[in-house]
């Protein structure tokens, strides 16, 4: 006679966890991110622009522009800078193409195709098949859990530059995982 | 020889535009078109010689103006330049007819290495 190979206290746990969508976390982590982004700064900033691995002060004016991913993780990457580090990197990759006074059409330009080129590259880290969107700017999609987001801050000549590559807000996602507590700061 | 430049993003087409320079083309003619759709308009009535096109952008993708030009009967050669560089789409690039794929960030000698087959 063999042993009932049927686990009597099997709830089904184990077949949820499996099938349950990838958090961020566990996709890529905050150094992958940082370097992408010393990569972009260095190819369209300028090639002696360094990110410092270092909070700073949460912005007042925060602007933020993001891309959105869409395949076996679900969210978007965004950039947040306050609107005076926005302007600065516009000139920065408009360089001599630059006009006196910027206008918001070229702010917000810039901003895309950094956030358009830091998502575009932890795309590529990530599982596919995805599906890449426009860059957008404004006011940050609202956050998933707190699990689901890979958050890096740093400083870029000294202002804030926060980076969050965060799942979409009602994305499906095993509760076991999940961090009761919120962020502290919207971004 | 004639280049043109499709991307959504003026600020990218600048960058494109600059790095082109660098890398030794600053004696070709750039034309420049702001979507997919205007860069198929403009491969009829621009001829260039090469294109040079983001693949995301609106009205009409990169790769879907690609596969317009083709089955127009276009030959032109075409490169992507694009934040999306991994395998899957490279492989799709390569599979409609493109010449080559680089990504974004990039830097001049990437561009030579890429456009030095196709410009000389």
């Amino acid at each position: 006679m063999t042993d009932s190979v049927i686990d009597p206290v099997d709830t089904g746990e184990r077949r949820r966890r499996a099938d349950a969508a990838p958090v961020i976390t566990d996709l890529i982590d905050e150094a992958t991110i940082q370097s992408i982004a010393e990569e972009a700064w260095q190819a369209l900033v300028g090639e002696e622009e360094f990110l410092v691995p270092l909070p700073g002060d949460a912005p007042d004016d925060a602007v933020s522009s993001w891309v959105e991913i869409v395949g076996p993780w679900n969210g978007a990457v965004v950039l947040t800078v306050a609107r005076s580090t926005a302007e600065e990197l516009a000139r920065c990759l408009l360089k001599e193409h630059a006009p006196p006074v910027l206008d918001d059409e070229d702010v917000e330009d810039a901003m895309g195709e950094l956030a358009n080129v830091v998502g575009g590259n932890v795309k590529a880290v990530l599982p596919g098949p995805s599906v890449l969107g426009l860059p957008e700017i404004g006011a940050a999609p609202a956050a998933g859990s707190p699990a689901d987001t890979c958050r890096v801050d740093l400083l870029w000549r000294g202002q804030t530059l926060t980076i969050t590559a965060r799942g979409a807000a009602g994305a499906p996602h095993d509760p076991s995982e999940l961090d009761p507590h919120e962020n502290e700061v919207p971004l | 020889m004639k280049i043109l430049v499709a991307d959504d993003s003026r600020v990218m087409r600048q960058i494109v535009i600059r790095t082109l320079r660098q890398a030794g083309y600053d004696d070709h003619d750039i034309v420049e078109a702001e979507d997919g759709a205007d860069a198929l308009a403009k491969v009829s009535s621009e001829k260039p010689d090469l294109v040079l096109s983001d693949w995301n952008m609106p009205n009409m993708t990169g790769i879907e103006c690609l596969q317009a030009m083709r089955a127009s009967g276009s030959a032109v050669p075409f490169g992507f330049v694009t934040s999306e560089g991994s395998p899957e789409m490279r492989e799709k690039a390569a599979s409609a007819g493109a010449l080559f794929l680089i990504a974004k960030p990039f830097t001049a000698e990437v561009f030579s290495d890429a456009l030095a087959p196709v410009l000389g």
